[in-house]
């Protein structure tokens, strides 16, 4: 099984996204591209993953080294301890404690943080936050 | 096929003050029995077929031929009659005085306009209210105080664009669109922070008039350009992030729901706002210092409005998780305060203005306290 970050892990959770069909749909469509990153203690990226959502669908998941054009709405960086902390508290849960959720992180800045270009491409990931938190959640579901 | 029943119909128009009689060409059709069907000529772009995505037929799916082209200048005829459609000449006006794209249009508008469409909720059924469960009088009392003002704030924000709204050229259509969503989207957020007040044995707090006095300034702006730069840059910005925080001290997963459901409408907003000031700025760049007015007063009126108890202290204590870490929460709404005034000039250098020179908020919390 292929561990987080990596592109497979990704679309093991876009085949569950999938199946959840109606759930998401509920949620509305989202269409947006972001980077995942993981940093290791000194702020080094250890791994990029780029994800496509469209719709109501994981449409792309691949290492960024891979896609030399691809163009981000933006990143989201964390240390391999903050993102580990997270998907613990889904597994264990189902979904993160509340103050661990992507969107509480990214505000307080410190643990995990968002970089863009553009403070209106950043912004899509307040329009479908919900949408990419569920779909991380939906690794409680993963076999570990 | 069975005849439909009307109650008395004897007596239908027995009474009527007007009668019509019957059109040269109702006549002509009662007398030959031959249609007119000169109405189907009139379909300039017969054989035209917009093509849905993988979403659906969209309003960008649809934007084809003559329809498609959002003109710079609405229609003259000022009426409601589609673009992309044979105007008689006799149509009347309804007196449209937005009647230039620069005036209104974002070019994410119809993007934005499907999105809210597709993401809408209701605070009803999609909030676990059944999770509700009683919180320290404290956390309780403060929360309700930070919903007493956000249920107080929301709703200008449907109330004031929809002035405008009957006011804009129906040529730019989609804008009229993505508003109404707004102000559905309003109208949710300003129910569902009453409803959560008064789901817990809180209650409704204090209102305040200075949130009511900036309220006042959006409601009076005296463009819509000059509304939405207070409005959606300013004012829907800093509730966005409010929103953001909302999530964050969030007590319980209720309120989390809320405060994450809110903040993904209040992003459609800012994303609506920011890309019009900058479609306007650069058509219109002597805009710029009519905007930089209207932020300058928001600004001030902001600053004004977190000088009180009611508006610094419950965030403070949600932040610190009670009144016992106030210091601590205060602390941590100074880190905040910063990202408020960093994402708002980052907003406004997104839309094309320079506002960094100009702008009165200190990124220093702690300077709001200095004497």
């Amino acid at each position: 099984m292929a561990e987080f970050p990596a592109p497979q892990w990704f679309e093991a959770l876009g085949r569950l996204m999938a199946a959840e069909g109606e759930s998401f749909r509920r949620l509305g469509y989202a269409e947006v591209r972001f980077v995942v990153a993981m940093l290791d203690a000194d702020g080094k990226h250890l791994h990029d993953t780029a994800i496509e959502i469209d719709g109501y669908a994981l449409a792309h998941a691949a290492a960024l080294a891979e896609l030399p054009g691809f163009d981000p709405d933006f990143t989201i960086c964390a240390s391999a301890t903050v993102w580990h902390r997270m998907l613990e508290e889904i597994a264990h849960d189902g979904r993160p404690a509340l103050r661990h959720t992507l969107s509480s992180l990214a505000l307080v800045g410190d643990e995990m943080w968002l970089e863009s270009t553009d403070q209106l491409r950043e912004d899509k990931f307040y329009r479908f936050n919900q949408t990419l938190q569920e779909l991380l959640n939906l690794s409680g579901k993963l076999s570990r | 096929m069975p005849t439909v029943q009307i109650k008395d119909e004897a007596r239908i128009g027995t009474e009527a003050r007007i009668k019509l009689e019957p059109s040269a060409y109702l006549q002509k059709l009662s007398k030959t029995g031959t249609p007119d069907l000169a109405w189907m000529s009139d379909h300039g772009e017969w054989g035209m077929r917009a093509v849905p995505g993988n979403l659906g037929l969209r309003l960008k799916d649809i934007a084809i031929g003559s329809y498609g082209v959002v003109p710079e200048h609405g229609a003259a005829h000022n009426s409601m009659a589609p673009r992309g459609s044979s105007v008689p000449s006799d149509v009347p006006a309804l007196g449209f005085t937005v009647n230039d794209k620069a005036e209104c249009w974002a070019d994410n508008v119809m993007e934005l306009y499907e999105e809210a469409v597709a993401r809408q909720w209701s605070s009803a059924r999609d909030i676990p209210w059944d999770e509700l469960k009683p919180l320290p009088d404290d956390l309780e009392r403060a929360m309700c105080q930070l919903c007493t003002f956000l249920t107080e704030v929301e709703f200008i924000a449907a109330d004031a664009p929809t002035r405008w709204m009957s006011r804009i050229n129906h040529d730019f259509l989609e804008v009229k669109l993505f508003l109404a969503t707004q102000a559905m989207d309003e109208a949710r957020h300003t129910d569902v922070f009453r409803k959560r007040a008064l789901a817990n044995g809180g209650g409704l707090g204090k209102s305040s008039a200075l949130a009511e006095l900036s309220l006042k300034r959006i409601f009076d702006a005296g463009s819509f350009s000059a509304q939405t730069a207070r409005l959606h840059l300013l004012g829907e910005g800093f509730v966005l992030t409010m929103f953001r925080q909302g999530e964050f001290i969030a007590p319980s997963r209720v309120d989390q729901e809320i405060f994450r459901r809110c903040m993904q409408d209040e992003s459609r907003h800012v994303g609506y706002g920011t890309m019009h000031l900058r479609t306007q700025l650069k058509m219109r760049p002597e805009l710029a210092e009519e905007v930089h007015a209207e932020l300058d007063d928001a600004e001030s009126i902001l600053l004004q409005t977190f000088s009180v108890p009611e508006s610094v202290e419950p965030m403070a204590v949600l932040m610190g998780g009670g009144i016992k870490n106030f210091d601590h929460g205060m602390e941590l709404q100074g880190n905040l305060w910063r990202r408020i005034v960093a994402e708002y000039l980052q907003r406004c250098d997104s839309a094309g203005l320079d506002r960094r020179p100009r702008c009165i908020l200190p990124t220093d919390f702690g300077a709001l306290m200095a004497d």
